[in-house]
């Protein structure tokens, strides 16, 4: 399908006879800069987004929009109001993701610790974990041809698996949170394949397959937290033993402030990056998968297992959105899991992946930018709608998948090689 | 369920009696497994009743549980023995349907006669059309878009934007109906932007599909909580329940038809507005012909990209409607993602029905049927199976359709493939 990726044009300008001046670093970078390439296509759609956030803020704003009412009477009033409201709904994301510039002011003046500084970036960081194992989920089942949407389910699993070895086996830490982990991976793995066996057996479309396994598996998490091997023995609540302590992510700042989150699994995530990097560009498997991304057609004259490869990719890839799941479950501590932890960590995945451009090192640079959004968005409710995360991520991502539209908005030229999109097969 | 294996090309379509190893082996299994849950479970004393609720409210059917399931299961086993021994080419389709319909069926009896379970025939099967109307809407504005090529993943979104809009309007005016149109303008909207994408731009329609419905997600959830701290924006609106007169009074008939709301009236009508428009008139003509060979219709003079965004658009007018279902034909407010995935189920509905109104509205009352039984079980306390696995059953019932039908229902030729009329 996506056979077309516009080729540079073969035309040799008479270089011999007439040299065109060399154009200087200021011309060139000029040029960049209105050029539809994908680093100014991710520069303008995160400005854009930040844009069209503002206007929905400002128009779903009641006391702003009654100064709307008057306008014309007195334009001061509305423009204030609007750009308080917005400075101050922006800086709160900032401040909930980057830095609290309150702590600053008390750090300072010596009344807060280094590690209250700290604490916006180690929520930005606790939040990017599960995105990186998500968004990686999938990404790599888009370098196959597959739109794998089932990561929220498939880390439903891992977070259950993690959490039943967790609990339930006692044994030294050494052996005990590798195996959880693992469990929680093996979990997410086998939900994962669902979908790409369907696939290669009946053609049923991975998308429509895996939102249906994740509603499936949302109902069968609120089953099985009430069932006697999960339920907390303390609580009445719908919520989950706590995981044993020799099975619980250590954190990585602890040292530095109690309430430093961000744990083992950022290291995990990096590491799972790197491999999938490494899975993708390097081993046979890799190849595989591309190759069928790329044309499954050809790959299946070619001798490749289309079908196989799907089921494995898939596997692979629920595997990786398990890994989230344990991220989550070893990471809450002594609380438990509820209903509610996975949040939207795994629909949050396909935003992070399309960002990323279903590449590793642009999965987790995406990651690390709506693990701050979120973090920030948490930390700044009520006063900001916590969807402001969510509705900022869509937009973002829908520029990004249409570089063609931000083209068309901000006038820019197309670039040398033409403009990269992200492909998912129809029925 | 019923996979045809190895039939010889030569057989296809003659009466010839061929083996169906696969099929028939399911089938005898399924069959054997009700023969000894009535044994094994069920007790003869067991009875399953079955009420009419609105009009013969007297009249109590108690039928033997254990008898019925029995004789059901003894079909179900019988037709996988014959699929196995040899069946004549053009029984194979309908005794598969007896089969997968005789098993369901004793499924059903089976879940009814647990102490205190009442099937109250009227209400569930009002109810079962009620609960249709959401997916008939959303597979019929898919079937819209598929059919001029333009693949619509978003229906779930344009739902989302259809439910919150039309509570909203109606808040503003005060007027429930102006709501139902404002949900249809908002549906409109977002398949407008699918529509500018899909051909202006190209863009991959699955990708900004999914796309759309998570910035439906994002917006709406985010308007909710802001709208929610004013009063009066997001106030329940109902629509009031039509009854016919005396027609409502017939037994089973009158309470499933004629006593409903004006939503499922409006689906009805639109099943066969769509189903003549598409086949019976010029519009239908060129519709199908973008979808299936845009090249050879842009030859002929039909402008592919304009008719398939006004399609398109048009089609999340429907959708949007559909949207309206879980606010105001319900009577309730909005709340964050209510649509909860059955706009995919409403996908699922479109390939059940193969991309033809008339199949739509089958595939429809089988999944609204599907949820109104798990309602129904969950609600009265069944303890047969967990109140989350009844939930889950429309989802899975989606799955197991999608898996065994998507290979050989056939989509438009030419659905999700952006025209470029360069391109040539």
């Amino acid at each position: 399908m996506s056979t077309d990726t516009a080729t540079p044009p073969a035309e040799q300008p008479d270089a011999a006879e007439n040299p065109p001046p060399r154009p200087g670093f200021t011309q060139l970078f000029g040029r960049y800069l209105i050029e539809a390439n994908s680093v100014m296509v991710t520069v303008y759609s995160l400005l854009l987004a930040f844009l069209i956030g503002a206007v929905l803020l400002i128009v779903s704003d009641e006391n702003v929009r009654s100064t709307y009412t008057y306008f014309f009477a007195r334009p001061q009033d509305a423009l204030t109001s609007s750009w308080i409201l917005v400075r101050d709904s922006y800086l709160a994301l900032f401040e909930g993701a980057i830095l609290n510039l309150n702590t600053l002011e008390r750090f300072q003046a010596g009344t807060a610790e280094f590690g209250d500084l700290l604490r916006p970036i180690s929520e930005t960081l606790l939040n990017a974990t599960p995105l990186i194992f998500t968004g990686l989920a999938v990404g790599l089942a888009f370098r196959a041809g597959l739109f794998n949407i089932g990561a929220q389910g498939q880390l439903i699993f891992g977070m259950l698996g993690a959490l039943a070895v967790g609990f339930s086996l006692n044994l030294p830490a050494v052996v005990h949170l590798p195996l959880a982990i693992v469990a929680g991976a093996l979990a997410g793995a086998a939900f994962g394949a669902i979908p790409g066996v369907l696939k290669a057996t009946t053609g049923a479309h991975e998308v429509i397959s895996s939102i249906m396994l994740n509603n499936i598996a949302f109902f069968f998490l609120v089953w099985a937290i009430g069932t006697g091997f999960f339920h907390s023995e303390t609580k009445s609540e719908l919520v989950t033993k706590p995981v044993d302590e020799s099975a619980t992510l250590p954190t990585l700042l602890g040292w530095l402030g109690a309430g430093l989150r961000v744990n083992l699994a950022l290291i995990v995530g990096l590491a799972a990056a790197v491999f999938t990097w490494w899975l993708l560009s390097r081993s046979t498997f890799g190849f595989r998968i591309r190759a069928v991304g790329f044309n499954a057609h050809a790959s299946a004259t070619a001798g490749m297992h289309v079908g196989r490869t799907y089921a494995s990719t898939m596997a692979f890839a629920g595997g990786l959105a398990g890994l989230a799941g344990a991220a989550l479950s070893l990471g809450v501590g002594s609380s438990g899991v509820t209903t509610n932890t996975a949040l939207e960590y795994g629909f949050d995945g396909i935003t992070v992946a399309l960002l990323g451009r279903a590449r590793p090192g642009g999965i987790v640079a995406a990651a690390l930018l709506f693990g701050a959004l979120k973090a920030g968005a948490l930390s700044a409710q009520p006063d900001v709608p916590v969807d402001i995360s969510t509705l900022l991520q869509a937009i973002i991502v829908l520029f990004i998948a249409a570089p063609a539209l931000v083209k068309a908005i901000l006038h820019l030229r197309t670039p040398r090689g033409g403009m990269v999109t992200l492909e998912a097969k129809g029925w | 369920m019923a996979t045809d294996t190895q039939v010889p090309p030569a057989f296809v379509g003659g009466s010839a009696p061929a083996r169906h190893m696969k099929a028939g082996v399911t089938h005898a299994v399924l069959g054997l497994f009700l023969i000894a849950i009535a044994f094994a479970v069920l007790g003869d004393d067991r009875l399953t009743h079955i009420a009419f609720d609105r009009t013969l409210t007297d009249l109590d059917w108690a039928l033997p549980t254990q008898g019925i399931v029995l004789a059901l299961g003894a079909i179900t086993a019988a037709i996988g023995v014959w699929m196995v021994l040899g069946i004549p080419q053009r029984r194979f389709k309908p005794a598969g349907a007896t089969a997968v319909t005789a098993f369901v069926l004793a499924i059903l009896i089976w879940s009814y006669s647990e102490p205190g379970a009442v099937f109250r025939a009227e209400s569930i099967l009002a109810g079962a059309l009620f609960l249709a109307v959401p997916y008939l809407f959303g597979a019929l504005s898919g079937v819209v878009c598929e059919r001029s090529g333009v693949i619509n993943i978003g229906i779930e979104g344009q739902f989302l934007m259809g439910a919150f809009t039309g509570v909203l309007v109606a808040n503003i005016t005060g007027n429930v109906y102006a709501g139902m149109v404002g949900a249809m303008l908002a549906g409109s909207l977002s398949t407008m932007l699918l529509a500018l994408l899909a051909t202006k731009y190209q863009v991959n329609q699955v990708v900004v599909g999914v796309i759309l419905n998570l910035l439906a997600l994002g917006f709406t959830s985010f308007m909710y909580d802001q709208l929610k701290k004013a009063e009066g924006l997001n106030d329940a609106y109902g629509i009031p329940t039509l009854t016919w007169g005396p027609l409502a009074d017939i037994p089973v008939i009158g309470p499933v038809l004629f006593q409903q709301k004006l939503v499922v009236y409006v689906g009805l009508v639109l099943v066969f507005a769509i189903w003549f428009l598409l086949y019976r008139t010029r519009w239908g003509l060129r519709t199908r012909a973008v979808g299936e060979h845009p090249a050879a219709a842009d030859s002929m003079g039909v402008a592919v990209n304009r008719l398939r965004f006004w399609n398109v658009t048009a089609a999340g007018l429907i959708s949007g409607f559909g949207g309206a279902f879980f606010t105001i034909a319900n009577s309730l407010a909005f709340n964050k993602n209510m649509t909860a995935g059955l706009g995919f189920v409403a996908l699922a509905v479109m390939i059940v029905g193969r991309w033809n109104p008339l199949g739509v509205l089958v595939g429809a009352l089988i999944f609204g049927f599907t949820t109104k039984i798990a309602q129904d079980l969950d609600a009265s306390g069944s303890a047969l199976v967990p109140g989350e696995f009844l939930q889950m059953l429309p989802y899975a019932v989606t799955l197991v359709v999608v898996a065994g039908l998507i290979g050989r229902a056939k989509a438009p030729a030419a659905d999700g493939v952006p025209y470029n009329p360069g391109d040539k």
